[in-house]
């Protein structure tokens, strides 16, 4: 089975062994339910709950599943309209409207409102995190590539939260591709800024001539290792939150129907610890928005500055 | 057997994150002698220390992920 899908890519259908007939988009999770383990008695909640429970998916890693919305092949590439890109656009839409809802009939009032407050705080947030990080003259032009950075990371991580519905950054392809992008700018920048003399950032002061090739090589490493890093810094704390909560709330679904005599008033422990997770897992999204965002603009800095500074000044 | 191993090979993943408990009170330890020398600049030092939490929570992440990796992927 696993030698068709890959050595026939462009089957369209693919057929399972018991006659299923799905796109290569979807592949079947799990084994398919059937009813709960016959030894149990017939009347008792654990039965019924395990019963209740045969059509969510098997697996808690089955959220993170991607489905096509609208399939669309152009020659070997599959440009489908998928649940990342669905997701991804509602938040943007819903960026779009807050910002244009606060700002509208020219540009809010001077007594904020609260809607008013948050935006200018999710917007002021970023020009400290600049001006803080970045020393010298230039930091200025940075300002809305991070700004953007930030909002899009904030709000995709907050998104997920929703109940029910889906996290962009939880695939590493997305948070990868994010930072490897922001990655490679960054070097760009730092060439086209220092010239050839951005390869001496790899080099400390004071290091003997004979030592310094072997020196740059090995800095590469480090170097390249934070592109990496960003996204999976982002990806893991996502991917991880979630299948935590997902665990915990299976546990806790179990326990609460645990009760002979009622249902929902069996054992409220896991539910309390899924409250307290959610809890966490809310100031890890921001958190992490706020980490990714700062580890930019650091590498920022040491590509531009090349390890001088300029002067020091902390705002926050 | 398959699933034996599973579990074990998700046990053992899961000692990663003693690393990352003594790193994070590595962190708020300092937290609080700074704050103790310096109380005026209490609220600045509070926000360097929870990013420091964030970034030491992410190892122990990477370690949850591991985790997961083994359990239900392979």
């Amino acid at each position: 089975m696993a030698y068709e899908m890959i050595m026939k890519p462009m089957t369209f259908k693919i057929t399972w062994k018991d006659g299923l007939v799905i796109t290569p988009w979807e592949r079947p999770i799990g084994p398919t339910h059937g009813p709960s383990d016959p030894s149990l008695p017939s009347g008792s909640p654990v039965k019924d709950a395990l019963d209740l429970a045969q059509d969510v998916p098997h697996s808690p890693l089955d959220q993170f599943a991607i489905k096509s919305f609208l399939d669309m092949r152009v020659g070997y590439l599959y440009i489908s309209f998928t649940n990342p890109t669905f997701f991804m656009l509602l938040t943007l839409g819903l960026v779009f409207l807050l910002f244009h809802l606060v700002t509208k009939k020219g540009g809010g009032k001077s007594v904020p409102n609260a809607w008013q407050s948050l935006v200018e705080l999710i917007y002021d947030f970023v020009p400290n995190l600049v001006n803080e990080q970045i020393g010298g003259h230039v930091k200025q032009k940075f300002f809305p590539c991070i700004s953007v950075t930030f909002t899009f990371s904030l709000f995709c991580n907050l998104q997920g939260m929703i109940p029910y519905s889906f996290i962009v950054t939880s695939h590493f392809l997305i948070t990868l591709g994010l930072s490897f992008s922001i990655f490679i700018g960054i070097t760009l920048v730092g060439f086209q800024r220092n010239g050839l003399h951005f390869l001496s950032f790899s080099l400390p002061a004071g290091v003997p001539l004979p030592l310094a090739p072997f020196l740059v090589l090995l800095e590469l490493i480090p170097h390249s290792f934070r592109a990496l890093s960003s996204g999976i810094r982002l990806f893991a704390n996502m991917m991880a939150g979630h299948s935590s909560v997902k665990i915990l709330s299976g546990s806790a679904w179990t326990m609460l129907c645990m009760n002979d005599l009622f249902y929902f008033i069996g054992d409220l422990g896991p539910l309390c610890l899924v409250l307290a997770l959610t809890g966490l897992e809310l100031g890890v999204a921001i958190s992490q928005a706020h980490v990714s965002t700062i580890s930019i603009c650091i590498y920022l800095n040491d590509a531009t500055n090349l390890h001088q500074t300029f002067f020091i000044v902390i705002f926050l | 057997m398959l699933e034996g191993a599973k579990s074990m090979g998700a046990g053992a993943a899961t000692i990663a994150s003693a690393g990352a408990a003594v790193g994070i009170g590595n962190v708020f330890s300092s937290l609080i002698h700074s704050v103790a020398r310096n109380p005026s600049l209490a609220k600045q030092l509070f926000g360097y220390a929870i990013l420091g939490f964030a970034l030491t929570e992410a190892i122990a992440l990477f370690a949850l992920m591991m985790v997961f990796l083994i359990l239900f992927v392979f």
